[in-house]
């Protein structure tokens, strides 16, 4: 056997990494360690990471020492410099993904009050009770403005102390009683039809009071907002200022939220029982269809073998939420696209696991049928039939299963169910709502698992 | 009569399982194809009825040639064909009733059969089933049944075809000795009383002399002897078997 010089080999690799491996005949060997630290290099250039250059240079010298002592006929341990690219890949796959385990520590009390909307979801609720009473106030100022208000003997009152008018920015001061003592209170400003309306805030601040042990507001000094509407700048308009109490009376009962919970919960399962069943009846006559032992037969009936293998692979490959999306386009928002977009992914998904189960029957009573001089329309029903029923059946239900699993997504999209509900309360803010819908999705999806894996275990 | 010309088989993978295998098979034979395993038995019965392809060669039944015939006619000849396995072959999860009509397939219309079988051939059912004693099986499951009950219903199924010709791949080969001769029993009262021409293979030679009017020994796909039972010496039992071959014997 020929000797391959050494000094030759080095200097070939210290000009392209692998260059002399591959000059002493180890083509795979120079190949994965070119590809290697360039694929590397590429990563730290797009990065712009450049210090991990230093990296790729040591494993390119251990390069240039390995294939000196591959030339004498010493091959040495390949692992140093792809430990080098390994620890380079992960250090840009640190920064590629943000991690900040310090912020993960500091910033835990962030999650708080989330996690304590999240546990004590809006169930239950008690009846609302509300006292209030109103008094007018002018801006800016005609020639009658309201009067002052009296206080009243037995119902809550407000009167103004100072002045009923005034321009925006100017302070009035009211004062109040007859109120529930005790307890505390916020202010509204209307305009005089009252169908617009907000709370008064002053310095940022919502404007509250409490109420003393008789039931009175003490005088309480408000800035004069701007008033509503369409007459705002165009001469004196007159808008009403209310005191408001609430407070919670009654037992507990299930609140409002629950129903509403637990009608998306319904259409939730509808929408993957829909989805499931429409999925079934395209899935069943296509796993025939994608059935290697049933489609053997002839060139043609493989062709369409080969080919409905591809569709179910590529419509498999699409996931649901992307279909849900086009379809939320195409029929507009609302649980029937949820519907057509699992149904188009389930069939891809049953047509796969039902043509593996036919697949995995036994050939014998096909034979025996096939020898009684039936058809092959017989043959499915007498032979193929009998032996699918139990996984199918058993798919399905799984199938079902993983579809409520989905549909709670599919809503995030618009596409129906209580993905939908619990979107638009994430966004709001109403943690104690999104608890109630993420319990009521946990609870349903443990309840269908555990069902589907009874029944699955019961038949197969 | 059954005529099989120059059958060849080689299987894809080159395998050459039948080797210009030429013999004829008179009406009302009990012919049994006697063997080792793979010598190519099972490779024969099934061509007969083409549930294999043959590579080349003929085989010719009372003038017509099976090896031509396809679609519908093909079908035709096979449902006067009984064939019985060694591994019974049921659906396991019908019931054994169901088993049995499946053998009828050939002959009801393919539509009604789909939905139910007339209540004729429910009757004839339940009658090929008391032929075999197991008529009162008939609403179990064939999966609750042992093995020699399997095989009555693999008989009753065959049964259901009227058969004129009767293929048996090792029909006794899966249960024990006292079974094997009640399952070969059935076989020679319908080759005596039906006159049903019978091709069984098997590889006791004890059972072979028992039921056999007539033996084609094959070895590695070849014919290695043709001829009665009793002209089997232990001369062409070691041609057939190969020299380290002992006789056996079954109860």
């Amino acid at each position: 056997m020929e000797r391959k010089k050494p000094i030759l080999s080095s200097l070939l690799s210290l000009i392209v990494p692998g260059l002399g491996q591959m000059y002493v005949g180890q083509l795979a060997r120079g190949a994965v360690l070119l590809l290697a630290i360039a694929l590397t290099s590429l990563l730290i250039h797009w990065r712009e990471s450049n210090f991990l250059f230093i990296g790729i240079i040591l494993a390119w010298l251990w390069g240039v020492w390995d294939a000196y002592s591959l030339a004498r006929g010493r091959p040495m341990s390949l692992l140093p410099p792809f430990l080098i690219i390994g620890v380079i890949v992960y250090i840009i796959g640190w920064h590629v993904t943000d991690i900040n385990l310090v912020g993960l520590v500091t910033d835990v009390a962030d999650i708080k009050p989330l996690v304590s909307d999240l546990v004590q979801p809006a169930v239950l609720e008690r009846d609302i009770e509300t006292q209030e009473a109103e008094i007018i106030f002018e801006s800016p100022c005609s020639d009658s403005p309201p009067d002052k208000g009296t206080p009243l003997e037995d119902e809550p009152y407000l009167i103004i102390l100072d002045k009923t008018c005034g321009e925006v920015g100017e302070t009035f001061t009211i004062e109040g009683g007859n109120f529930w003592p005790s307890s505390r209170g916020q202010i509204w400003w209307l305009n005089m039809a009252g169908e617009m309306k907000r709370r008064i805030r002053q310095e940022g601040e919502y404007l509250n009071f409490e109420t003393d042990e008789e039931g009175r507001i003490l005088p309480l000094t408000i800035v004069a907002p701007v008033p509503f509407g369409e007459a705002r700048g165009k001469g004196p308009q007159r808008s009403r200022v209310q005191a408001l109490l609430k407070r919670e009376v009654g037992a507990l009962h299930l609140s409002r939220t629950f129903f509403l919970v637990v009608d998306k919960m319904m259409e939730t399962i509808f929408l993957a029982l829909m989805a499931t069943t429409v999925a079934i009846l395209f899935a069943v006559p296509v796993s025939f269809l994608a059935a290697r032992n049933l489609m053997g037969g002839n060139p043609i009936t493989m062709g369409v073998y080969y080919l409905t293998r591809t569709v179910l692979n590529i419509l498999r490959s699409i996931e649901p939420l992307i279909m849900a999306i086009v379809f939320v386009v195409w029929v507009g928002l609302g649980p029937f696209a949820g519907v057509l977009a699992l149904a188009v992914h389930s069939v891809a998904a049953l047509g796969k696991l039902y043509s593996e189960a036919v697949e995995s029957i036994d050939p014998g009573p096909i034979e025996a049928i096939t020898a009684t001089g039936a058809n092959r329309l017989q043959t499915i029903v007498y032979a193929v039939i009998p032996q699918i029923v139990p996984p199918y059946v058993a798919f399905t239900v799984y199938r079902w299963d993983v579809n409520v699993r989905m549909s709670t997504i599919i809503g995030f999209v618009g596409g129906g169910g209580i993905g939908y509900l619990l979107q638009q309360w994430i966004r709001l803010l109403m943690y104690e709502e999104a608890g109630a819908a993420v319990w009521a999705i946990a609870i349903v999806v443990w309840a269908l698992d555990y069902t589907s894996a009874v029944i699955r275990e019961r038949i197969v | 009569m059954l005529q099989v010309e120059h059958l060849t088989k080689i299987y894809e993978d080159g395998t050459l399982a039948l080797d210009k295998v030429s013999f004829e098979v008179p009406d009302g034979e009990f012919l049994v194809i006697l063997g080792l395993s793979g010598a190519g038995k099972s490779t024969l019965l099934r061509c007969i009825n083409r549930l294999i392809e043959p590579t080349a060669g003929r085989i010719i039944w009372d003038g017509t040639d099976i090896t031509a015939a396809s679609g519908e006619e093909l079908r035709r000849i096979r449902r006067h064909i009984g064939f019985i396995f060694q591994e019974f072959n049921l659906v396991e999860r019908s019931s054994v009733l169901t088993n049995v009509l499946s053998g009828r397939l050939g002959y009801v219309n393919p539509w009604q059969s789909i939905i139910r079988f007339p209540r004729e051939e429910v009757k004839r059912a339940m009658g090929n089933l008391e032929r075999v004693d197991i008529a009162d099986l008939a609403s179990k499951r064939a999966d609750e049944l042992s093995g020699g009950q399997r095989q009555r219903v693999g008989i009753a199924r065959a049964l259901m075809q009227e058969p004129r010709l009767m293929l048996a791949d090792e029909p006794v080969a899966s249960l024990d000795p006292v079974l094997a001769h009640s399952i070969l029993r059935y076989l020679e009262q319908l080759n005596r009383e039906d006159g049903i021409t019978v091709l069984c293979s098997l590889h006791f030679l004890d059972l072979v002399r028992r039921y056999a009017s007539h033996v084609v020994g094959l070895k590695d796909g070849r014919v290695v002897f043709q001829g009665r039972p009793d002209e089997i010496t232990d001369q062409r039992f070691k041609e057939i078997y190969g020299q380290e071959a002992e006789q056996i014997t079954v109860t």
